[in-house]
């Protein structure tokens, strides 16, 4: 449980890595944000602290969530990882938290724009929003 | 001698239209490495990037199945693969190659399997080789809700992504080497 008290405390700020995106989860003000390329090691043990960090966050009353997912590629362990994210947000979402998710691709990028609508064809209670972006970094 | 031998395999791997050829031990290390001379090799042709995309993801995703599921494990007497922290500790091994013949891409892996999971995979990759891709679509959809199954550590996702990927049919085969192994190869065009 410390581990997770102190991720509520601290929260996460993980720079991005050749294969493992840049993660930022801020608590206070309700934020989560991914971007970079996401195919780690390990995808169980690196998203492992995010699941945890966010279902503790949720069980607490506060404000609401603002999720912005902004990948190159991802493999379909990290799909997997995301989709657990999603359906945690999603049980929020349905119990009256205010959740959007904005997911981020570039407008040429066919790949993640049809991996956005795959996420988004069974979240309801989110505001699951499509963002055809201008060139993002990387 | 030498060199011409060497030169003859050289041109043996460029009659079968292969840019990258990999044959050993299979790791996460090993995965990263080849995937960055292969991303730089697409670039470097000026490939479009949605179709390096799909190219590297069906790279990705069969050589972590190697990682993960390939039953010739060196050092550990006769473990299965798929066992509980598989590719952990274990050192797996395989062939992966990429190559490009008619302007399209292919990924081939082949490794050797346990015998007794061959059946089981058989019948997933014919199940997957049969359905549309609006139908792969929709199988997947429903995988990514699922729980993983017991001890498949997402292959079946895996294994839905390449097929996705693929522009024709993914192909497969198995040759029972003994009892206990059986050789198993894929080539996925893309």
């Amino acid at each position: 449980m410390t581990a997770v008290s102190s991720v509520l405390f601290s929260g996460i700020d993980l720079p991005a890595t050749d294969r493992s995106p840049a993660v930022r989860f801020d608590p206070a003000a309700g934020a989560l944000a991914l971007s970079g390329e996401s195919y780690p090691e390990d995808a169980a043990a690196f998203f492992g602290p995010i699941l945890h960090g966010l279902r503790a966050f949720l069980q607490m009353e506060g404000p609401s969530v603002t999720v912005d997912i902004a990948l190159i590629y991802f493999n379909s362990s990290s799909a997997k990882a995301l989709m657990n994210i999603f359906q945690m947000l999603e049980e929020a979402a349905a119990n009256g938290r205010s959740v959007t998710v904005n997911w981020h691709f570039a407008p040429d990028d066919e790949t993640m724009e049809e991996f956005g609508e795959d996420f988004a064809s069974d979240l309801d209670a989110i505001d699951f929003v499509m963002c055809a972006d201008e060139e993002p970094s990387g | 001698m030498l060199a011409r031998e060497l030169f003859e395999f050289r041109s043996q791997i460029q009659a079968h239209k292969l840019m990258l050829v990999y044959s050993g031990i299979m790791s996460e290390g090993i995965l990263f490495s080849l995937g960055e001379a292969l991303r730089r090799k697409l670039e470097q042709d000026d490939t479009d990037r949605n179709l390096t995309k799909r190219v590297f993801s069906v790279f990705v995703e069969q050589v972590q199945n190697i990682i993960r599921y390939s039953g010739d494990a060196e050092g550990s007497a006769g473990t299965a693969a798929g066992d509980a922290g598989a590719g952990a500790g274990a050192l797996r091994s395989g062939i992966v190659t990429v190559g490009k013949d008619g302007g399209r891409f292919f990924v081939i892996c082949a490794n050797m399997i346990d015998s007794a999971k061959a059946p089981r995979l058989r019948s997933r990759l014919e199940e997957l080789a049969a359905l549309s891709p609006e139908e792969l679509k929709v199988l997947y959809r429903r995988k990514l809700k699922e729980e993983p199954e017991a001890e498949s550590q997402g292959a079946t996702l895996g294994l839905i992504e390449i097929a996705r990927r693929a522009s024709s049919p993914i192909e497969f085969d198995f040759f029972e080497v003994d009892a206990q192994t059986t050789f198993y190869g894929i080539r996925v065009f893309i």
